[in-house]
Protein backbone atom coordinates (compact mmCIF):
# COMPACT_ATOMS: atom_id res chain seq x y z
CA UNK A 1 0.00 0.00 0.00
CA UNK A 2 1.06 3.24 -1.05
CA UNK A 3 1.52 5.74 2.04
CA UNK A 4 0.66 9.29 1.18
CA UNK A 5 2.18 12.06 3.54
CA UNK A 6 -1.34 13.34 4.08
CA UNK A 7 -4.24 10.63 2.92
CA UNK A 8 -6.71 13.44 3.75
CA UNK A 9 -5.58 16.25 1.35
CA UNK A 10 -8.22 15.24 -0.69
CA UNK A 11 -10.93 15.42 1.70
CA UNK A 12 -14.39 16.36 -0.24
CA UNK A 13 -17.47 18.16 1.27
CA UNK A 14 -20.20 20.04 -0.03
CA UNK A 15 -20.61 24.09 0.25
CA UNK A 16 -22.79 23.55 3.41
CA UNK A 17 -20.81 21.08 4.96
CA UNK A 18 -17.66 23.71 4.51
CA UNK A 19 -19.75 26.79 6.00
CA UNK A 20 -20.64 24.90 9.19
CA UNK A 21 -16.92 24.01 9.62
CA UNK A 22 -15.70 26.84 9.41
CA UNK A 23 -18.50 28.44 11.65
CA UNK A 24 -18.14 25.13 14.14
CA UNK A 25 -14.67 26.00 14.77
CA UNK A 26 -14.73 29.97 15.22
CA UNK A 27 -17.33 28.86 18.08
CA UNK A 28 -14.90 26.25 19.30
CA UNK A 29 -12.51 28.96 19.32
CA UNK A 30 -14.01 32.08 20.37
CA UNK A 31 -17.15 31.84 23.32
CA UNK A 32 -18.18 35.05 21.13
CA UNK A 33 -19.74 33.54 18.22
CA UNK A 34 -23.00 32.54 18.58
CA UNK A 35 -25.70 31.73 15.72
CA UNK A 36 -29.51 32.63 15.29
CA UNK A 37 -32.20 32.68 13.34
CA UNK A 38 -35.28 31.03 12.30
CA UNK A 39 -35.52 27.05 11.51
CA UNK A 40 -31.19 27.00 12.62
CA UNK A 41 -31.54 24.53 15.67
CA UNK A 42 -33.14 21.53 15.73
CA UNK A 43 -33.97 21.77 11.81
CA UNK A 44 -30.21 22.66 11.03
CA UNK A 45 -31.24 25.38 8.69
CA UNK A 46 -33.58 25.11 6.06
CA UNK A 47 -30.47 24.83 3.40
CA UNK A 48 -28.15 22.87 6.02
CA UNK A 49 -26.06 26.54 6.84
CA UNK A 50 -26.53 25.39 10.68
CA UNK A 51 -26.42 21.06 10.59
CA UNK A 52 -25.14 19.96 14.18
CA UNK A 53 -24.30 22.94 15.75
CA UNK A 54 -27.41 22.86 18.00
CA UNK A 55 -26.30 19.34 19.04
CA UNK A 56 -22.41 20.57 19.56
CA UNK A 57 -22.99 24.07 21.13
CA UNK A 58 -26.27 24.05 22.70
CA UNK A 59 -29.36 26.36 22.71
CA UNK A 60 -27.57 29.42 24.48
CA UNK A 61 -25.43 29.65 21.55
CA UNK A 62 -27.36 28.36 19.11
CA UNK A 63 -30.82 29.85 18.80
CA UNK A 64 -33.77 29.82 16.64
CA UNK A 65 -35.59 32.47 17.08
CA UNK A 66 -39.59 33.46 16.00
CA UNK A 67 -40.30 34.95 12.73
CA UNK A 68 -39.86 38.57 14.06
CA UNK A 69 -36.49 39.60 11.27
CA UNK A 70 -36.74 43.08 12.74
CA UNK A 71 -36.34 41.95 15.93
CA UNK A 72 -33.86 39.21 16.00
CA UNK A 73 -31.52 40.98 13.46
CA UNK A 74 -31.20 44.09 15.80
CA UNK A 75 -30.72 41.76 18.62
CA UNK A 76 -27.41 40.47 16.71
CA UNK A 77 -26.32 44.44 16.06
CA UNK A 78 -27.08 44.88 19.75
CA UNK A 79 -24.71 41.64 20.51
CA UNK A 80 -22.09 42.82 18.16
CA UNK A 81 -21.82 46.65 19.36
CA UNK A 82 -21.38 44.91 22.56
CA UNK A 83 -17.93 43.30 21.50
CA UNK A 84 -19.99 39.88 20.63
CA UNK A 85 -19.65 37.92 17.45
CA UNK A 86 -23.22 36.94 16.34
CA UNK A 87 -24.02 35.41 13.07
CA UNK A 88 -27.83 36.14 12.20
CA UNK A 89 -29.43 34.38 9.54
CA UNK A 90 -32.11 35.69 7.21
CA UNK A 91 -33.65 32.60 6.02
CA UNK A 92 -34.15 33.95 2.17
CA UNK A 93 -32.89 37.60 0.87
CA UNK A 94 -36.01 37.63 -0.31
CA UNK A 95 -37.33 38.39 2.80
CA UNK A 96 -35.29 41.69 3.54
CA UNK A 97 -37.39 44.18 3.15
CA UNK A 98 -38.87 43.49 6.92
CA UNK A 99 -36.01 43.90 8.52
CA UNK A 100 -33.78 46.61 5.72
CA UNK A 101 -34.09 49.45 8.51
CA UNK A 102 -31.96 47.21 10.97
CA UNK A 103 -29.59 46.23 7.68
CA UNK A 104 -28.53 49.13 6.56
CA UNK A 105 -29.68 52.00 8.75
CA UNK A 106 -27.97 50.09 12.00
CA UNK A 107 -25.72 47.41 10.99
CA UNK A 108 -24.49 49.17 8.59
CA UNK A 109 -23.74 53.23 9.34
CA UNK A 110 -23.15 52.27 13.62
CA UNK A 111 -19.29 52.28 12.81
CA UNK A 112 -19.66 55.52 10.43
CA UNK A 113 -21.80 57.59 12.70
CA UNK A 114 -20.30 56.83 16.01
CA UNK A 115 -16.80 58.35 14.36
CA UNK A 116 -15.80 55.20 14.24
CA UNK A 117 -15.43 53.92 17.87
CA UNK A 118 -18.17 51.43 17.61
CA UNK A 119 -17.84 47.90 15.51
CA UNK A 120 -20.31 45.67 14.34
CA UNK A 121 -18.47 42.52 14.17
CA UNK A 122 -21.23 40.40 12.57
CA UNK A 123 -22.53 38.19 9.94
CA UNK A 124 -25.57 38.05 8.45
CA UNK A 125 -26.24 35.04 6.67
CA UNK A 126 -28.72 34.83 3.96
CA UNK A 127 -30.08 31.64 1.47
CA UNK A 128 -30.41 33.22 -2.47
CA UNK A 129 -31.24 32.34 -5.57
CA UNK A 130 -33.68 30.28 -7.98
CA UNK A 131 -33.40 27.34 -10.03
CA UNK A 132 -35.97 25.00 -8.22
CA UNK A 133 -39.38 26.63 -8.88
CA UNK A 134 -39.64 28.38 -5.38
CA UNK A 135 -41.30 31.35 -6.81
CA UNK A 136 -40.86 34.89 -7.35
CA UNK A 137 -40.66 35.72 -3.38
CA UNK A 138 -38.15 32.82 -2.94
CA UNK A 139 -35.86 33.23 -5.85
CA UNK A 140 -33.97 36.22 -6.03
CA UNK A 141 -30.54 36.78 -5.34
CA UNK A 142 -30.70 40.28 -4.84
CA UNK A 143 -26.92 41.04 -4.07
CA UNK A 144 -27.17 44.05 -6.23
CA UNK A 145 -29.47 45.57 -3.57
CA UNK A 146 -26.92 44.37 -0.59
CA UNK A 147 -23.77 45.65 -2.29
CA UNK A 148 -25.23 49.60 -3.74
CA UNK A 149 -25.54 50.48 0.16
CA UNK A 150 -22.24 51.49 1.33
CA UNK A 151 -20.78 49.88 4.96
CA UNK A 152 -21.49 46.33 4.36
CA UNK A 153 -19.26 43.71 2.64
CA UNK A 154 -21.15 41.08 0.73
CA UNK A 155 -19.56 37.58 0.07
CA UNK A 156 -21.38 35.37 -1.95
CA UNK A 157 -19.38 32.22 -2.68
CA UNK A 158 -18.42 29.14 -4.29
CA UNK A 159 -17.81 25.73 -2.57
CA UNK A 160 -14.17 25.83 -1.81
CA UNK A 161 -14.44 29.42 -0.69
CA UNK A 162 -17.24 28.79 1.38
CA UNK A 163 -15.28 27.59 4.47
CA UNK A 164 -12.62 30.51 3.82
CA UNK A 165 -14.58 33.35 3.18
CA UNK A 166 -16.91 32.10 6.33
CA UNK A 167 -13.79 32.18 8.94
CA UNK A 168 -12.67 35.54 6.95
CA UNK A 169 -16.88 36.98 7.30
CA UNK A 170 -16.89 36.04 11.24
CA UNK A 171 -13.21 37.53 12.04
CA UNK A 172 -13.75 40.82 10.20
CA UNK A 173 -14.68 43.59 12.80
CA UNK A 174 -17.22 44.99 10.13
CA UNK A 175 -20.34 43.82 9.09
CA UNK A 176 -20.40 41.09 6.15
CA UNK A 177 -23.69 39.84 4.34
CA UNK A 178 -22.53 36.26 3.43
CA UNK A 179 -25.16 35.23 0.73
CA UNK A 180 -25.46 31.90 0.18
CA UNK A 181 -26.15 30.38 -3.01
CA UNK A 182 -28.60 27.33 -2.36
CA UNK A 183 -27.53 25.97 -5.56
CA UNK A 184 -24.15 25.43 -4.44
CA UNK A 185 -24.68 24.22 -1.21
CA UNK A 186 -24.95 20.40 -2.48
CA UNK A 187 -27.68 19.59 -0.68
CA UNK A 188 -29.19 15.90 -1.48
CA UNK A 189 -32.35 17.04 -2.40
CA UNK A 190 -31.59 19.57 -4.72
CA UNK A 191 -30.36 19.51 -8.35
CA UNK A 192 -27.18 17.67 -8.41
CA UNK A 193 -24.41 19.44 -8.83
CA UNK A 194 -20.68 18.10 -9.01
CA UNK A 195 -19.27 21.45 -8.31
CA UNK A 196 -20.92 21.77 -4.91
CA UNK A 197 -18.77 19.05 -4.05
CA UNK A 198 -14.91 19.73 -3.33
CA UNK A 199 -11.52 19.67 -1.85
CA UNK A 200 -12.11 21.60 1.22
CA UNK A 201 -9.14 21.99 3.52
CA UNK A 202 -8.97 21.37 7.01
CA UNK A 203 -7.49 22.95 9.73
CA UNK A 204 -7.64 26.94 9.41
CA UNK A 205 -8.68 28.23 6.47
CA UNK A 206 -8.98 31.65 5.41
CA UNK A 207 -9.92 33.13 2.44
CA UNK A 208 -9.18 37.47 1.93
CA UNK A 209 -12.58 38.82 1.09
CA UNK A 210 -12.18 41.36 -1.80
CA UNK A 211 -9.92 38.96 -3.37
CA UNK A 212 -11.64 37.12 -7.25
CA UNK A 213 -10.31 33.61 -7.94
CA UNK A 214 -9.32 32.84 -11.45
CA UNK A 215 -11.82 29.96 -11.70
CA UNK A 216 -9.88 29.09 -15.07
CA UNK A 217 -7.54 30.71 -17.14
CA UNK A 218 -8.44 31.41 -20.91
CA UNK A 219 -7.34 33.89 -23.44
CA UNK A 220 -10.37 34.77 -26.24
CA UNK A 221 -12.93 35.99 -23.79
CA UNK A 222 -13.73 37.20 -19.54
CA UNK A 223 -16.35 35.58 -17.81
CA UNK A 224 -17.02 37.39 -14.93
CA UNK A 225 -19.40 36.42 -12.06
CA UNK A 226 -20.04 35.16 -9.06
CA UNK A 227 -21.72 31.88 -7.01
CA UNK A 228 -24.07 29.71 -8.28
CA UNK A 229 -23.35 31.28 -11.48
CA UNK A 230 -19.78 30.56 -11.71
CA UNK A 231 -20.45 26.48 -12.13
CA UNK A 232 -22.06 27.57 -15.52
CA UNK A 233 -19.71 29.84 -16.58
CA UNK A 234 -17.31 27.09 -16.04
CA UNK A 235 -19.70 24.42 -17.52
CA UNK A 236 -19.95 26.35 -20.71
CA UNK A 237 -16.13 27.39 -20.80
CA UNK A 238 -15.75 23.37 -20.76
CA UNK A 239 -18.03 22.65 -23.80
CA UNK A 240 -16.13 25.85 -25.72
CA UNK A 241 -12.87 24.37 -25.23
CA UNK A 242 -13.71 21.84 -27.92
CA UNK A 243 -14.57 24.51 -30.63
CA UNK A 244 -10.82 25.83 -29.83
CA UNK A 245 -12.82 28.76 -27.93
CA UNK A 246 -10.36 29.71 -24.76
CA UNK A 247 -12.80 31.22 -21.63
CA UNK A 248 -11.13 32.73 -18.76
CA UNK A 249 -13.59 32.19 -15.70
CA UNK A 250 -13.57 35.17 -13.24
CA UNK A 251 -14.86 34.23 -9.75
CA UNK A 252 -15.32 37.60 -8.12
CA UNK A 253 -15.90 36.01 -4.31
CA UNK A 254 -17.57 39.35 -3.60
CA UNK A 255 -19.38 42.20 -4.24
CA UNK A 256 -17.93 44.37 -1.75
CA UNK A 257 -15.24 44.80 -2.49
CA UNK A 258 -15.20 44.33 -5.90
CA UNK A 259 -11.62 43.47 -7.08
CA UNK A 260 -11.73 45.56 -9.82
CA UNK A 261 -7.91 45.03 -10.71
CA UNK A 262 -8.88 41.44 -11.05
CA UNK A 263 -11.58 42.23 -13.68
CA UNK A 264 -9.70 44.89 -15.65
CA UNK A 265 -6.00 42.59 -15.87
CA UNK A 266 -8.28 40.13 -17.62
CA UNK A 267 -10.14 42.05 -19.82
CA UNK A 268 -6.96 43.23 -20.67
CA UNK A 269 -5.61 39.82 -21.86
CA UNK A 270 -8.42 38.81 -23.46
CA UNK A 271 -10.47 42.01 -24.77
CA UNK A 272 -13.42 40.91 -24.50
CA UNK A 273 -15.80 40.65 -21.53
CA UNK A 274 -19.12 38.88 -20.57
CA UNK A 275 -21.10 39.18 -17.27
CA UNK A 276 -23.12 36.59 -15.66
CA UNK A 277 -25.44 38.18 -12.80
CA UNK A 278 -27.86 35.64 -11.36
CA UNK A 279 -29.72 39.46 -10.09
CA UNK A 280 -31.95 41.93 -12.02
CA UNK A 281 -29.78 43.25 -15.23
CA UNK A 282 -30.41 47.25 -14.58
CA UNK A 283 -28.51 48.90 -11.59
CA UNK A 284 -26.82 46.06 -10.69
CA UNK A 285 -23.53 43.96 -10.74
CA UNK A 286 -23.32 43.36 -14.50
CA UNK A 287 -22.73 47.58 -15.39
CA UNK A 288 -20.51 47.47 -12.12
CA UNK A 289 -18.24 45.67 -13.67
CA UNK A 290 -18.43 46.83 -16.91
CA UNK A 291 -17.78 50.14 -15.06
CA UNK A 292 -14.86 48.93 -13.65
CA UNK A 293 -13.30 48.64 -16.95
CA UNK A 294 -14.73 51.58 -18.78
CA UNK A 295 -14.06 53.97 -16.03
CA UNK A 296 -10.13 53.19 -16.78
CA UNK A 297 -9.71 52.14 -19.89
CA UNK A 298 -12.37 51.63 -22.49
CA UNK A 299 -10.16 50.82 -24.93
CA UNK A 300 -9.72 47.63 -23.69
CA UNK A 301 -12.42 46.42 -25.21
CA UNK A 302 -11.81 44.57 -28.68
CA UNK A 303 -15.81 44.49 -28.91
CA UNK A 304 -18.65 45.77 -26.54
CA UNK A 305 -19.06 43.83 -23.84
CA UNK A 306 -22.24 41.97 -22.98
CA UNK A 307 -24.69 41.28 -20.09
CA UNK A 308 -26.16 38.31 -19.00
CA UNK A 309 -28.59 38.75 -16.26
CA UNK A 310 -32.26 38.19 -14.87
CA UNK A 311 -34.43 40.72 -17.19
CA UNK A 312 -36.19 43.24 -15.14
CA UNK A 313 -38.88 40.78 -14.42
CA UNK A 314 -39.99 38.73 -11.22
CA UNK A 315 -38.78 35.03 -11.34
CA UNK A 316 -41.40 32.94 -12.52
CA UNK A 317 -42.35 29.87 -10.76
CA UNK A 318 -43.29 27.42 -14.15
CA UNK A 319 -39.91 26.03 -14.68
CA UNK A 320 -39.51 26.33 -18.43
CA UNK A 321 -39.87 30.44 -17.55
CA UNK A 322 -37.98 30.27 -14.78
CA UNK A 323 -34.58 28.90 -16.70
CA UNK A 324 -35.82 31.15 -19.29
CA UNK A 325 -35.25 34.02 -17.08
CA UNK A 326 -31.97 32.94 -15.29
CA UNK A 327 -28.81 33.23 -16.73
CA UNK A 328 -28.42 29.06 -17.34
CA UNK A 329 -25.66 27.73 -19.47
CA UNK A 330 -27.65 28.40 -22.88
CA UNK A 331 -27.38 31.89 -22.67
CA UNK A 332 -24.02 32.16 -21.36
CA UNK A 333 -23.05 29.95 -24.58
CA UNK A 334 -24.61 32.43 -26.68
CA UNK A 335 -23.37 35.44 -25.01
CA UNK A 336 -20.00 34.63 -25.57
CA UNK A 337 -19.98 33.81 -29.02
CA UNK A 338 -21.70 36.47 -29.66
CA UNK A 339 -18.65 39.11 -27.83
CA UNK A 340 -16.64 37.45 -30.25
CA UNK A 341 -18.27 37.52 -33.77
CA UNK B 1 -10.54 -5.29 4.49
CA UNK B 2 -13.25 -3.60 6.02
CA UNK B 3 -17.47 -3.48 4.78
CA UNK B 4 -18.76 -0.20 4.69
CA UNK B 5 -23.03 -0.99 5.11
CA UNK B 6 -25.85 1.25 4.56
CA UNK B 7 -26.64 2.37 7.91
CA UNK B 8 -29.63 1.22 9.35
CA UNK B 9 -32.34 3.71 9.82
CA UNK B 10 -35.37 2.17 9.79
CA UNK B 11 -35.88 0.04 13.25
CA UNK B 12 -39.31 -0.56 11.82
CA UNK B 13 -38.36 -2.13 8.68
CA UNK B 14 -35.53 -4.14 8.47
CA UNK B 15 -35.80 -4.39 4.93
CA UNK B 16 -36.35 -0.70 4.02
CA UNK B 17 -34.41 0.39 1.43
CA UNK B 18 -32.78 4.08 0.91
CA UNK B 19 -30.39 5.97 -1.59
CA UNK B 20 -26.91 6.31 -1.37
CA UNK B 21 -27.32 10.01 -2.33
CA UNK B 22 -24.06 11.24 -2.70
CA UNK B 23 -20.63 9.82 -2.74
CA UNK B 24 -17.93 12.20 -1.71
CA UNK B 25 -14.90 9.72 -2.64
CA UNK B 26 -13.95 8.17 -5.60
CA UNK B 27 -13.28 5.04 -6.60
CA UNK B 28 -9.66 3.86 -5.46
CA UNK B 29 -8.75 6.87 -3.33
CA UNK B 30 -6.80 7.34 -0.40
CA UNK B 31 -9.22 7.70 2.37
CA UNK B 32 -8.49 8.36 6.20
CA UNK B 33 -10.62 6.67 9.49
CA UNK B 34 -13.58 9.04 9.81
CA UNK B 35 -13.55 10.84 6.63
CA UNK B 36 -16.72 11.55 5.28
CA UNK B 37 -17.64 8.63 2.26
CA UNK B 38 -20.95 9.53 1.61
CA UNK B 39 -24.49 10.81 2.38
CA UNK B 40 -27.42 8.43 2.27
CA UNK B 41 -30.63 8.87 2.39
CA UNK B 42 -33.98 7.18 3.45
CA UNK B 43 -37.78 8.59 4.30
CA UNK B 44 -36.19 12.06 3.65
CA UNK B 45 -33.92 11.67 6.21
CA UNK B 46 -29.42 11.90 5.46
CA UNK B 47 -27.05 10.50 7.17
CA UNK B 48 -23.18 10.89 6.50
CA UNK B 49 -21.21 7.96 5.99
CA UNK B 50 -17.91 8.09 7.80
CA UNK B 51 -14.98 6.07 7.01
CA UNK B 52 -14.96 2.92 9.45
CA UNK B 53 -11.02 3.26 8.66
CA UNK B 54 -8.01 4.47 6.65
CA UNK B 55 -7.13 2.55 3.37
CA UNK B 56 -7.65 2.28 -0.03
CA UNK B 57 -11.65 2.52 -1.23
CA UNK B 58 -13.78 0.59 -3.64
CA UNK B 59 -16.62 1.45 -4.34
CA UNK B 60 -19.85 -1.15 -4.77
CA UNK B 61 -23.05 1.27 -5.14
CA UNK B 62 -23.79 3.82 -7.62
CA UNK B 63 -24.65 7.17 -6.84
CA UNK B 64 -28.16 7.50 -6.75
CA UNK B 65 -28.58 3.96 -6.48
CA UNK B 66 -31.51 1.99 -4.68
CA UNK B 67 -29.52 -0.03 -1.84
CA UNK B 68 -31.23 -2.24 1.55
CA UNK B 69 -30.28 -1.00 4.42
CA UNK B 70 -27.30 -3.12 6.06
CA UNK B 71 -25.91 -3.81 2.77
CA UNK B 72 -22.24 -3.34 1.83
CA UNK B 73 -21.79 0.22 -0.31
CA UNK B 74 -18.15 -0.29 -0.32
CA UNK B 75 -14.96 -1.41 1.08
CA UNK B 76 -11.82 -0.12 2.35
CA UNK B 77 -8.69 -2.02 1.96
Amino acid sequence: MTVTDNPTSTRRLNTSKAMVEAIAAEMDANPEVFYLGEDVGAYGGIFSSTTGLLDRFGPERVLDTPISETGFIGLAIGAATEGMRPIVELMFADFMGVCLDQIYNHMAKIHFESGGNVKVPMVLTTAVGGGYSDGAQHSQCLWGTFAHLPGMKVAPSTPADAKGLMTAAIRDDSPVIYMFHKGVMGLPWMAKNPRSIDVVPEGEHIVEIGKAAVAREGTDVTIVTVSLSVHHALDVAEKLDSDGISAEVIDLRSLVPLDRDAICASVAKTGRLVVVDEDYLSYGMSGEVVASVTDRDPSLFKAPPVRVAVPDIPIPYARPLEYAALPRQDRVEEAVRAVLR
Amino acid sequence: MTDVQFPVMSQKDPTAAGVVSTWYVADGEQVAADQLLAEVQLDKVDVEVPAPCGGTVHLSAEEGAEVVQGAVIARID
